[in-house]
């Protein structure tokens, strides 16, 4: 067995090799460059601090993208989630959208917004739109496989009443898996936030826009004052989005439940 | 608690009752199986009248809860006929729904929705005579509000009206169940051991809320148990499943059995499920 195991190992590194020399990955060029990283980080520590009001308008751009495009992409998501759900639907109801949510998933963020650039031209609007899309095709799937494993005994309780299909999603699955969609809906709009920062390197808004532009003309320390805003805009929300999580998802979970059953008894 | 006597079956007074009463359940040689092998209920035959407190006893595994299944229509036999009034049960026809929103169905689980609110939960109960549209944005009329405070306040939560249920103990959240299940304002009420996992007290507070509740809203009740005494003490029909088949079936009149039929079951075994 371990033998065995060894040989496949072996196969794997091999084939790293093999598939690096075949691209022209040499790692040799890669310590010849790190010199060429010293005279990026030089330039990029004068910082241009003048630049930080630019900065900031740009990325509460990009913020305003991320929040338009979240809450439509989840609006949208949430009725199809639940059409895509196998414990709510027949196969020809969920296959056929399972298969365009595959579909939409296929392109990267950065394709939607070249595709919507040439629709609507450049400019935030093309940006919301690819973020709209990404959005759908991922959260989706994350909100149908919530759907899908709330536990089958309410469902099966409140249908024996004789409800309808959407009385059942409204009091039944929705509450049941509130935690889980809000939490995703935190965590898709965390995500949004990150890649529509870099929408605007194909011209669809935000502060993508000037963080390429700067790294085109080589002024390194401007695109720096702007990547760092990014890092601390992420960082705030990151904090932002674990304050709320604390406050309405964890309280829902196992550990409250146990802690509210022995003040109760 | 005396000894229960027990007596011959009166076959004319039987008969005199099946005529002045309707049958609320009919099962005809039912078999019924999850998997079209293996056969978890075989051969029952049973008739429950209006107004009957119907006991199901018997041990895990032998088929009880199935039994209560096939007469809400969320599961259909392999053979055999199910009729609930008068009606096939099958949750998918839309004429069957109707009749559902008259039973009320408590599982093992009691099925409650642990991020609701007590009055919420119970309020689902009168979903089936709610329109689509005001139970999407939950505006019940006052009445039906009014209605399923009223019987919060008979099972003893009033003050627990606001609490989420996964904030309730046991004995509270049978409570809220059967809340949800009166609501419906049912004929029929089957519950699936509900009082098991509880101690001794709450098991009987529970069971005198639900004998309560029968008598205020002249149900018919199924009411699945693993305990015999509890069955023989709180219902006037007693049916004992063992691997999937009926060995038993009993008629109590206060702490005599009035009626009795056997399959292949010797006394002394009969005895022996008593004691427990």
């Amino acid at each position: 067995m371990n033998q065995k195991n060894n040989l496949i190992i072996g196969i794997i590194i091999a084939a790293v090799v093999a598939a690096s020399y075949n691209v022209g990955a040499d790692p040799a060029e890669f310590v010849k460059g790190i010199p060429n990283l010293g005279i990026i980080v030089e330039e990029a520590v004068q910082i241009e601090p003048e630049l930080l009001g630019t900065a900031f308008v740009s990325m509460f751009e990009t913020i305003e993208m991320a929040f338009i495009g979240t809450i439509v992409g989840a609006a949208i998501s949430l009725p199809l989630s639940m059409l895509a759900a196998r414990n709510l639907n027949s196969k020809y109801v969920y296959g056929p959208i399972r298969a365009v949510l595959a579909a939409i998933r296929t392109l990267p963020s950065i394709l939607w917004a070249i595709l919507f650039v040439i629709m609507v031209g450049l400019g935030p609007f093309a940006g919301i739109l690819a973020t709209i899309m990404y959005t759908i095709g991922f959260m989706t799937k994350l909100q149908y496989e919530s759907v899908e494993a709330v536990d089958s005994d309410p469902v099966d309780a409140v249908n024996a009443i004789g409800v309808s299909k959407s009385q059942l999603i409204r009091y039944v699955i929705m509450p049941e898996s509130a935690a889980h969609l809000l939490s995703q809906l935190l965590y898709t709009f965390d995500y949004n936030v990150r890649h529509t920062s870099i929408l605007g390197l194909v011209g669809a808004g935000g502060i993508g826009f000037y963080i390429i532009n700067y790294i085109k003309f080589f002024e390194y320390g401007k695109a720096a004052v702007f990547m760092l805003v990014v890092l601390a805009t992420v960082l705030v929300i990151d904090w932002i989005s674990v304050k709320i999580r604390d406050k309405y998802i964890v309280k829902t979970q196992r550990g409250m439940e146990v802690k509210a059953r022995i003040k109760t008894s | 608690m005396t000894l229960l006597t027990i007596s011959s079956t009166n076959p004319s007074l039987a008969n005199i009752s099946k005529i002045s009463t309707k049958t609320l359940v009919q099962m005809n040689d039912v078999w019924a199986s999850y998997d079209s092998k293996n056969y978890v209920l075989r051969e029952i035959t049973l008739s429950i009248d209006n107004g009957v407190n119907y006991a199901i006893v018997g041990q895990s595994g032998s088929g009880k809860s199935t039994l209560l299944k096939l007469m809400n229509g969320m599961m259909k036999p392999s053979k055999g006929q199910v009729k609930i009034n008068y009606q096939t049960p099958d949750m998918h026809d839309k004429k069957f729904k109707r009749v559902m929103s008259k039973i009320g169905y408590i599982p093992q689980s009691l099925g409650l929705i642990k991020n609701l609110t007590v009055i919420d939960n119970v309020l689902i109960g009168a979903l089936p005579r709610i329109g689509k549209l005001k139970s999407f944005f939950k505006m019940f009329p006052e009445n039906e509000i009014k209605e399923a405070e009223k019987i919060l306040k008979l099972v003893g939560l009033e003050d627990k009206l606001e609490r989420k249920t996964y904030m309730l103990s046991g004995g509270e959240k049978r409570r809220v169940a059967i809340a949800r299940a009166l609501v419906q304002k049912p004929e029929l009420l089957l519950a699936d051991e509900i009082v098991s996992e509880l101690d001794h007290v709450t098991a009987r507070e529970i069971m005198n809320l639900v004998a309560d509740a029968q008598r205020t809203f002249n149900l018919t009740s199924v009411m699945v148990h693993h305990n015999m005494q509890l069955a023989l003490e709180y219902a006037n029909r007693v049916a004992v499943i063992k691997e999937g088949q009926k060995i038993l079936e009993i008629g109590v009149e206060g702490d005599r059995i009035v009626d009795f039929q056997t399959g292949n079951m010797t006394q002394k075994e009969i005895m022996e499920l008593y004691k427990e």
